[in-house]
């Protein structure tokens, strides 16, 4: 049997599999209807029944070809870029938008492959005075500066 | 090639940024700077482009005059006001946070499962102005007044199509309470908002709506549609020859569109009055009154005592109705 | 002539110099914003509602129209340039347009794409002035019935716009329209998929979709290896179009126009997703379809064409029904009845100056917008020199920017970085997002409308059939699948 590790089909069968899957068990709570007179439920149930086959085909497919992923999985960039957004949401209602900006320029940076402290700073003065210039002085949106929005 | 690491600027970020608590002012009720000493935050629970949003945009430059401070909408949309509402009630109550109240306050206590009060944790300032909608039918309804209307209905139940800007909408309850207390019964056919609603109404694909005046008026002078009645307590100034639906054969059938100022619960008395009083001389602005009535709706201003009690009886109203006719929200 | 003498008129309103200057303040804000992800027209216009009340009539809705129309110029620069897009309707581009810059070809693409919104907008606007009220009573015949055998029709075509692997390709359609599904059902007023959380109960937002999917996705995807990956080439071939792109843009421009100009006027139908049907009949019909999503020129200007003609139709049903198909317009109509002006097929009788001012400035607008963003092309290719190390953080802060002011709620932010994780996920695996979005626009129309056209024929499914415009559609849908199906049912029985 061809490798399990990486294997490309085999983990997008597993994904479709488990998002069907999720997608059916949800949708138990809502009013299926007939075919004819569908109720809310009818749709995500089919969708997700079609998903889950196709996750099983995948899957199967995958185990048979045994075709890895190319190259690795980028967890450093991956984690630390989801990090910098998910930052400048928690950020910015409490503690304004310089420091929401800053932190999220400053996390971002990170997942890049070279990090020059002062290079970013740089970047991150110059952003984020473009971005209170355009967004808060220029679109008048309602964010503070420093500070929380509460 | 320097080594990262983001522990050091990070914690400068945070230190910054938790610092700032400590830096701004909350001021107590009574002492500091007098009210209003910084511009206002106007909560709209809807995304820029609905009526809500434009009665708000209207009545707010007029406000920040008479306030001498700004007032600056902002929106927060989402389930019919209620995701602003939730933000809102946990605003401090220093009348630097003020919102619009819109019939979805009314209507989402026996909707949705609230994780607030929608009486107690407001302050009631004041009714900006209600609208209300006309009860159009297409030409190929061959009715011309609500008695019509009814006994056609009786003829034919569960046939008429009526259309709908969503569940849970005025037009959707206008609707529902027609049907509660005549007895008949209507097919709904929910759209995605008025916009949709309307089309399908020109088109004939729904027989009937609830529509907002300015829209509809204008249609129906130029016989697209047939406007048969409205559904306020009183006739609208933009069509005085048309019967109110109480009027011409429902009487006690009222519906509005209110459009209403709130404060966080706990607001002080002094805050709330200076509220009431500039946004009533902002209503009484002619240049607002007429904007306002161009878009259908009528200028109010009532006391907060008015208000809130207004609201209290909207509630108990919906309640039945949304119960009557078997709507769920979630 | 009739049609003249109007035009004459609507000049003589649109070269005044107030008017001039509102229609440029506008479109130059409008491509602004344009370029700006999650900042949209609709914001800016509510926020300049107010100052309308201090302009007179022409010149307000001049400069609002402006911002609407330049929106969708500016939409497709960040989408050619970092595969973010601006606009919703520019996600198309992003396809092909940033592969195209990714070859050095970002000059060639930003004008290809200023040219084809150019030429559709002209062409939209011309629609306008010559048949406005008659398309205006044709969208109208448009019911439940036909609006699901269209989606219907987008559906079984959207296998076409995988490159890849068709299975996996079609199961990013139903995760698309599965990720549609979230939110209140319109039929039933159910909340749907929402795990009790407020905000998702209208559903995920289509800017933190495809910024999530494409724009994040992509960056994460270039910071991966440890080797630095070339994201820009180096070699630049130059900032205009070359003979043979005009001469392949040509066509595909026509019929996008086309395609965006019919969809503009279909209030419901949204913005995307003209772009995505004539995405998907330029790859049809190309005779080396392969060369798409691969920097197809055809890939960038089809859709941009279709995407401008949409917006200028978009104001028919607006102008000629009085009603607004979208919030948008609908804050443009609340800004002419408060300036008592009344729409409706009377206005073009009433109010001639108004309309045909109106028409004009929009020709004038497309003029400026071409004037405005062709030399800007030089300027964007330079921004693609800049590090990519400073680029990226940069989008990723207007990203979150952007997505946060779409409803001031930190909740859209954290969703796109979840989007942003699971578009990662599927590009590593060789899932595309191109059908997933697809999928994700048409789910919500194809069900409402079906449910619908159900519910109003009472459950009787002939009407789909009994209806004519709809009946052409459905038969449409068949011979596209035929026409899908049929080669690789050759290839099968070869093999046998």
């Amino acid at each position: 049997m061809p490798d399990l590790r990486n294997n490309r089909d085999l983990i997008a069968g597993l994904l479709f599999i488990v998002l069907g899957g999720l997608a059916v068990v949800l949708a138990r709570d809502y009013p299926f209807g007939t075919t004819m007179r569908m109720g809310p439920g009818y749709f995500p149930t089919v969708l997700g029944v079609i998903l889950f086959l196709f996750g099983l085909y995948v899957l199967a497919r995958g185990l048979r070809t045994g075709e890895k992923l190319k190259g690795e999985w980028g967890w450093k960039p991956l984690v630390l870029i989801t990090l910098s957004i998910v930052l400048f949401g928690v950020l910015l209602d409490r503690a304004g938008m310089i420091p929401a900006s800053v932190a999220t320029l400053f996390v971002a940076a990170a997942a890049g492959r070279e990090f020059r402290f002062k290079e970013v700073l740089i970047l991150a003065v110059v952003m984020t005075a473009f971005s209170v210039a355009v967004f808060l002085w220029g679109l008048k949106l309602p964010y503070p500066l420093i500070g929380s929005h509460y | 090639m320097q080594k990262f690491s983001i522990a050091r600027p990070l914690a400068l970020v945070l230190l910054l940024g938790a610092a700032q608590p400590a830096l701004a002012q909350a001021p107590a009720a009574g002492s500091g700077p007098a009210y209003p000493s910084k511009p206002v935050r106007f909560i709209i629970g809807f995304p820029p482009g609905g009526t809500n949003d434009i009665v708000g945009r209207i009545v707010a430059p007029k406000l920040s005059e008479f306030l001498g401070q700004q007032v600056v909408v902002e929106n927060r949309g989402g389930a019919n006001t209620a995701i602003a509402s939730e933000m809102f009630v946990r605003m401090p109550p220093d009348g630097y946070t003020i919102m619009m109240n819109a019939p979805g306050h009314a209507t989402n206590p026996s909707l949705l499962k609230l994780n607030f009060d929608s009486i107690g944790d407001f302050a009631f300032v004041t009714l900006l102005a209600e609208s209300q909608n006309l009860l159009v039918v297409h030409p190929s309804l061959p009715v011309r007044s609500v008695k019509e209307l009814i006994a056609l209905s009786k003829k034919r139940p569960g046939d008429i199509n009526y259309g709908s800007s969503g569940v849970g909408t005025t037009v959707h309850l206008s609707a529902e309470l027609f049907q509660y207390m005549t007895g008949i019964k209507w097919v709904h056919i929910p759209y995605k908002g008025g916009g949709p609603g309307l089309v399908a109404l020109l088109s004939g694909e729904v027989s009937l709506y609830f529509g907002n005046v300015p829209t509809v008026i204008r249609q129906a002078r130029e016989g697209k549609l047939r406007a048969i009645a409205a559904t306020g307590a009183k006739r609208t100034p933009a069509a005085p020859d048309i019967p109110t639906v109480a009027e011409a054969g429902v009487p006690g059938y009222e519906v509005s569109t209110f459009y209403g100022m709130s404060a966080p619960a706990k607001t002080p008395r002094a805050v709330i009055d200076r509220l009431h009083g500039d946004t009533v001389r902002a209503l009484n602005a002619p240049e607002v009154r007429e904007r306002l009535q161009g878009l259908g709706a009528d200028p109010v201003g009532n006391t907060p005592e008015q208000y809130t009690a207004f609201m209290k009886n909207e509630i108990a109203k919906w309640a039945k109705v949304i119960k009557a006719a078997g709507i769920k929200g979630e | 002539m009739d049609l003249l003498s109007n035009l004459a008129l609507g000049f003589g309103v649109a070269f005044s110099l107030q008017n001039l200057v509102y229609c440029f303040a506008g479109v130059a804000l409008g491509t602004l914003i344009g370029v700006l992800p999650g900042v949209g027209p609709l914001v800016t216009i509510a926020m300049l509602f107010p100052i309308t009340f201090h302009l007179p009539a022409i010149p307000a809705i001049i400069m609002l129209a402006g911002i609407f129309y330049g929106a969708q110029y500016g939409g497709s620069t960040t989408s050619i340039l970092v595969n973010l897009p601006g606009e919703t309707a520019s996600a198309v581009t992003c396809i092909d347009g940033y592969q195209m810059a990714r070859q050095g070809r970002a000059g060639p693409a930003l004008a290809t794409a200023a040219l084809a919104s150019f030429f559709a907008g002209c062409v939209g606007t011309l629609l306008i002035a010559l048949a406005g009220p008659t398309l205006g009573e044709w969208a109208l015949k448009f019911g439940a019935a036909e609006y699901t055998s269209l989606m219907l029709m987008a559906l079984v075509a959207s296998a076409v716009m995988t490159q890849g692997d068709a299975l996996k390709g079609l199961a990013m359609v139903v995760v698309g329209l599965l990720i549609g599904v979230v939110g209140v059902d319109v039929n039933s007023g159910m909340a749907r998929y929402s795990f009790g959380i407020p905000e998702l109960v209208d559903g995920v937002g289509f800017t933190v979709v495809a910024v999530g999917l494409f724009a994040v996705a992509e960056i994460v995807l270039n910071l991966e290896s440890r080797e630095p990956r070339e994201v820009y080439s180096g070699r630049v071939t130059g900032l205009m179009p070359t003979a043979r792109d005009i001469k392949d843009a040509a066509w595909p421009t026509l019929r996008g126009t086309a395609v965006g100009a019919c969809f503009g006027i279909l209030p419901g139908t949204g913005p995307a997703l003209s772009s995505f049907a004539t995405y998907m009949l330029e790859k049809k019909i190309a005779r080396d379809p392969s060369r798409f999503g691969r920097g197809a020129i055809e890939g960038v200007a089809a859709p941009e064409a279709a995407n401008n003609a949409s917006a200028q139709t978009a104001f028919i049903p607006m102008l000629t029904l009085g009603i607004p198909a979208t919030a948008t317009m609908a804050l443009m109509l609340a800004a002419l009845t408060l300036q008592g002006i009344a729409t409706g097929p009377q206005v073009m009788l009433e109010k001639p100056d108004l309309f045909w001012g109106l028409i004009a400035s929009m020709w004038i607008g497309n003029c400026l917008l071409v004037v405005l963003n062709l030399p800007l092309v030089g300027l964007w290719v330079k921004l693609l020199t800049v590090p990519y190390r400073w680029l990226f953080p940069s989008i990723i802060l207007f990203c979150s920017i952007g997505n946060y002011s779409v409803n001031n709620n930190p909740f859209d932010v954290y969703l796109v970085a979840l989007i942003g994780v699971l578009g990662y996920v599927l590009v590593k695996l060789e899932c595309e997002p191109a059908p997933l979005l697809l999928g994700y626009v048409l789910g919500p129309l194809l069900e409402e409308n079906l449910r619908r056209a159900m519910l109003i024929a009472r459950g009787d499914p002939t009407v789909f059939f009994t209806r004519p415009i709809s009946a052409v559609f459905m038969i449409a849908t068949v011979l596209i699948f035929v026409i899908m199906v049929l080669p690789a049912a050759r290839a099968m029985r070869r093999r046998t």
